[in-house]
């Protein structure tokens, strides 16, 4: 899909590899997992936690350019959604086709309604969707 | 005085500056190495994904 994945966590590539191995969730699992064991990638990010020495949830998409388009962080106790990671993503695909529009937050996939941000749309957002 | 958080993860828009890490890669069976300067001469988008500890639930 033209992107990498990559995991990332404070463990180091042992560790990767003895969990991979051992977790049959993980069986099926394509993408790198990258280690980060002094802390430095997740405290660049702003996702390091000094008293634990652990990673928070954060999900970043870096653009071929490198540009930081999303940024979201979750505590230890929330699980993040899957669904709205690739809608961002595919909307970050189609943005970068399609310079002058927004993806609003309905937008889903490829073929939905975006937006062409303009004089003419302001105080009349509803009737552009229509 | 309002501290500035300079960390990316309050910069979106920032241009991100080229890391490197080792992994472990299951398609491969092996260790490795990813880049953001490679993914980049490659094209590729990156969607890095942090999480606290192996062996737990992700």
């Amino acid at each position: 899909m033209g992107a990498e994945v990559i995991t990332v966590s404070t463990d180091t590539k042992f560790v990767h590899l003895a969990w991979q191995r051992d977790e049959k969730m993980l069986k099926d699992v394509k993408y790198p997992m990258g280690s980060d064991p002094t802390g430095n990638l997740s405290r660049m990010f702003g996702v390091y936690d000094e008293e634990t020495g652990l990673a928070l949830r954060g999900t970043f998409i870096i653009s071929p350019e490198g540009k930081l388009l999303n940024s979201e962080v979750n505590y230890y106790n929330m699980g993040r959604n899957i669904d709205e990671l690739m809608r961002k993503f595919k909307a970050n695909i189609h943005l970068s086709k399609h310079t002058d529009e927004g993806c609003p937050s309905k937008w889903k996939e490829e073929g939905d309604k975006t937006l062409k941000p303009s004089a003419k749309m302001v105080g009349r957002v509803s009737e552009a969707y229509e | 005085m309002t501290e500035v958080c300079e960390c990316l993860g309050c910069n979106v828009g920032a241009i991100v500056p080229d890391f490197k890490l080792e992994t472990y890669a299951p398609a491969k069976g092996d260790f490795g190495e990813v880049s953001l300067e490679t993914l980049k001469a490659n094209k590729k988008w990156t969607i890095l994904f942090f999480y606290p500890a192996d062996f737990t639930f992700v």
